[in-house]
């Protein structure tokens, strides 16, 4: 194949899972309030379109009309380009992601080690965000998230190594096809203490409740994007959004093999969007039951209780497959 | 529930865990109740009978004149003051000539509609009255008769809630405590 | 906490000195329960002092009630601590009653301590809602324990509504007795509506108690001294969080509690998570009370004088009198001298949630930020009570 053919297949593939990837992003933030509003005995979203199918339509209308405001003292190139700089890592996570045998837009043979270098990037927007605003409060809030994602992406990187040394290998199609005979969450111990440590790695360094601490609303009142509007605002929700989905594809190809489901092949990439789906879920469930807790107790369980655990999990896990490999399957 | 921290790292982590699963249970198990939404206005909510609504003045039942006299026993209850009456002299009985009531500094305590001799004003069970001009939240007679055709009156009327309120006769001679009336 | 009386300014991100910080948080803001101001001074995410600023609802309730009757003020008066406006009312007739040395009758009695054991229930279905909102976020955890919360308190304020008319603000009390009575079915209702927030209740302590994060946020956590509590005044669950056995309705009962068996809840901690205690307590207890009434409210009239007729018609004589009840947050009390007419010559509201507000300065200073909103939620400040 030539260069420029390469480079076209590589554009349009982007563009597909691109334009996917915003739609799919908008309706999951419907599907996360529906799901919230039951679980709060009341119902979500219902009178724009037929049972609030229409909310992010009028939701992302609604956002592009508002008044672009940027604070006297802001840094104002800072405060417009950090928007951006969070956003690119978030969707960039997805080229990696093969969501049927063979299609995906960049099968890397480091698969895993692209996703999560560059997951850990967006902190780097996250933190201009925080300091263009010449706001205390975005201030603090940008100072809790460097801690706290910085802290949580070691243990998130050595939950993700599980799956990686029992496949052998960090390209994402092989881990994926490695789980044919059994997904990785059903593999004894191992497996389930991997994805348990998986989820709650990713949720805090999602910021997610319990681990919002750096949003915090009751206390910092949005943190660090308290100074945004209009569509820069849309576009670090659509980040953050996107993150928590790329995570949820992740886990899903990591431990729920991926698009593995009964059916002929082509169903195989709606499994797998079921299955992230079904992670995503499981975050959202998490995050509305549970109150935060403080950034120094968050910072307490990450490194005194989640790295280590998830240090001795990676040692177990080589362990056991040098054992495996020694005596045969 | 016990509330004490358990010590040791493999009791705390059990407790952590038991406790991670309880809360989610609860957020799991009222995710199949029905929701408690009423999806008002679609449908009507259903407004007990003292409901305190909107104010309003009613005719006489059996002969259908203005019940009001004009007698401004509301206009001197009303704490914001905010009704505001001027009586018209008649042969047999006395009028309201104007009657105003600015319903957006209206309190609906209801003290008007206690004291009124004849429950010439009472309270609606309804309180739909939304406007975008508080102008015209100031109701005057004309607005106050055609609130009271249009919506169903509330039970508590003067001389129901003083009858409720009065204690039963007691015999002569005997005083009742504290002020006179 | 500063020593003059000017309003400090508030700087902007000043390094002067040990890296310390001036925030403010409020008045506007989504946890300050109302409209309250706090100047914090942190070093890092500790904060290092407090100041205070409160005045922001201030509505002149007290010079208000020179202007108006006996006869109007009660339905003004719960407007002070409008989250639990029984009780507001009650301290306010309470106080002419005894001045003009006025009975009230056995029924309106009851119905008195039913209402306002119901509205115990309610406002402490408000602050567990707004408390767990607080320390939880809008959008998560914290909003669906708020979310069943308010459902509960809608129950209540259903019930309300169909024994006065009014959701939140009710007039229910006048000098002399109640407004009114119970009408066919109410009881049955106050049944069913008190035995399903009893299964409610236990549904929160399942979701908050063995919860390691919520222990973690509240225990030790602004701890109050038995000292400190009776040496700044405070009152309610927070006297009771730490220590001190002091309940009005059995210190010095008043309509008729002394019939009723009830316990006071203590904690000896003093911490958040004891006030939590207290007042969950608290609830079982409203909801014995008002079961007892339920099972035997005496017939009789539900006034001492008749209906009124007219805006000056109670008159009270010379002479004076404080009255207190306990509130859903403390010691609500109303001092009132009466001239011989129809019109206070002085009221003055005792505010439980003043008092409260006090203790403050002493407790967070040496919390983290996070830490602020936990423990001005667990002193459930009303500033409708504060600034009057």
């Amino acid at each position: 194949m030539t260069t420029s053919s390469i480079a076209v297949t590589g554009l349009i593939a982007g563009g597909a899972v691109l334009g996917a990837l915003l739609g799919l992003v908008a309706y999951v933030t419907l599907l996360e309030r529906k799901f919230a509003a039951r679980m709060q005995s009341r119902i979500g979203p219902y009178r724009v379109g037929p049972h609030g199918l229409l909310q992010p339509i009028a939701d992302g209308v609604k956002l592009l009309l508002k008044e672009d405001i940027i604070p006297t003292d802001a840094d104002k190139r800072i405060f417009t380009l950090a928007p951006l700089v969070f956003v690119v890592p978030c969707l960039m996570i997805f080229a990696t992601i093969p969501f049927a045998p063979g299609l995906g837009v960049a099968d890397l043979n480091i698969g895993v080690l692209f996703f999560m270098a560059v997951s850990s990037m967006e902190i780097v927007g996250l933190f201009m965000a925080g300091w263009s605003s010449n706001n205390k409060y975005a201030l603090i809030s940008a100072m809790r998230a460097v801690n706290q994602i910085i802290s949580y992406d070691l243990p998130f990187i050595m939950a993700a190594l599980v799956p990686v040394l029992l496949t052998g290998s960090l390209k994402l199609s092989e881990i994926a096809h490695a789980q044919e005979g059994l997904w990785f969450i059903f593999y004894p111990v191992l497996g389930q203490l991997g994805f348990i440590a998986f989820i709650v790695a990713s949720v805090a360094a999602e910021n997610r409740v319990p681990f919002d601490i750096l949003e915090a609303e009751s206390e910092l009142v949005a943190g660090f994007r308290v100074e945004y509007s209009g569509m820069k605002f849309a576009i670090i929700q659509l980040g953050e959004y996107a993150h928590v989905l790329g995570t949820s594809f992740l886990g899903s190809l990591l431990f729920l093999g991926a698009w593995a489901g009964p059916g002929p092949w082509w169903l195989g990439p709606g499994w797998f969007l079921l299955k992230a789906l079904l992670i995503f879920l499981l975050i959202t469930w998490v995050r509305w039951s549970f109150i935060r807790i403080r950034v120094d107790q968050i910072l307490q369980i990450s490194w005194k209780l989640l790295l280590p655990l998830t240090v001795l999990l990676v040692m177990a896990t080589a362990v056991t497959v040098v054992m495996r490999s020694g005596t045969g399957e | 529930m016990n509330r004490i921290q358990a010590k040791g790292f493999f009791a705390e982590t059990a407790q952590l865990v038991g406790a991670v699963v309880r809360a989610m249970r609860i957020t799991f198990i009222t995710f199949f109740r029905k929701p408690v939404t009423v999806h008002y206005p679609d449908k009507p909510r259903a407004y007990p009978d003292r409901y305190r609504g909107l104010l309003a003045l009613v005719y006489e039942p059996d002969t259908g004149e203005e019940a009001c006299i004009g007698c401004r026993l509301c206009e001197f209850v009303c704490p914001p003051a905010v009704i505001k009456v001027e009586m018209q002299k008649g042969e047999k009985r006395n009028y309201a000539k104007t009657f105003t009531l600015e319903l957006y500094a209206c309190e609906f305590c209801e003290l008007c509609v206690q004291v009124c001799p004849t429950d010439a004003i009472v309270m609606m069970k309804s309180f739909d009255m939304a406007t975008a001009d508080r102008r015209e939240m100031l109701l005057d007679k004309d607005r106050l008769h055609a609130i009271g055709q249009q919506f169903p009156v509330s039970w508590a009327t003067g001389n129901k809630l003083r009858d409720m309120q009065a204690p039963p006769k007691k015999a002569p001679g005997e005083k009742h405590g504290g002020g006179e009336a | 906490m500063s020593a003059d009386t000017a309003i400090p300014v508030v700087r902007t991100l000043d390094y002067t000195g040990a890296e310390r910080l001036t925030m403010n948080m409020g008045p506007q803001h989504p946890s300050a329960h109302g409209v309250f101001r706090a100047i914090l001074t942190l070093e890092g995410e500790k904060v290092v002092a407090v100041d205070a600023v409160i005045g922001y609802l201030h509505r002149c309730h007290e010079k208000l009630a020179e202007t108006l009757t006996y006869a109007q003020y009660p339905s003004i008066a719960s407007k002070t601590d409008y989250v639990a406006a029984m009780t507001s009312e009650l301290a306010y007739v309470m106080a002419a009653e005894e001045i003009a040395k006025i009975e009230v009758p056995k029924r309106a009695e009851y119905l008195r301590v039913l209402v306002a054991e119901l509205q115990r229930i309610a406002s402490h279905c408000l602050w567990l809602g707004t408390w767990c909102m607080d320390m939880g976020g809008a959008l998560g955890g914290g909003a669906t324990i708020f979310l069943y919360c308010i459902r509960e308190r809608e129950l209540v304020l259903d019930l309300f509504e169909s024994l006065t008319g009014a959701r939140l603000l009710y007039g229910f009390h006048q000098v002399g007795g109640v407004r009114y009575d119970v009408p066919e079915g109410w009881m049955e209702q106050c049944r069913q509506t008190i035995d399903l927030i009893d299964k409610r209740i236990d549904e929160y302590q399942e979701m908050l108690e063995g919860n390691a994060f919520f222990l973690m946020r509240t225990q030790g956590v602004g701890v109050i001294s038995k000292e400190l509590a009776l040496d700044v005044g405070v009152c309610g669950p927070l006297l009771r969080g730490s220590g001190v056995a002091f309940d009005l309705r059995r210190v010095a009962p008043y309509s008729s509690y002394q019939d009723f068996d009830f316990r006071v809840p203590v904690e000896t901690a003093g911490d958040c998570f004891a006030r939590y205690r207290v007042r969950m307590a608290e609830f079982r207890e409203s909801i014995k009370i008002v079961r007892q009434i339920i099972a035997g409210l005496p017939e009789g009239p539900i006034s001492s004088r008749p209906g009124l007729k007219s805006v000056a018609q109670v008159r009270v004589p010379k002479g004076e009198a404080y009255t207190r009840v306990e509130g859903a947050r403390g010691e609500v009390g109303c001092y009132l001298i009466g001239d011989g007419t129809a019109k206070p010559y002085r009221m003055k509201w005792r505010g439980a949630s003043f008092s409260n507000l006090a203790v403050l300065p002493h407790i967070i200073p040496g919390h983290a930020v996070a830490d602020v909103v936990a423990i001005m939620g667990s002193v459930d400040p009303v500033f409708g009570e504060v600034d009057r």
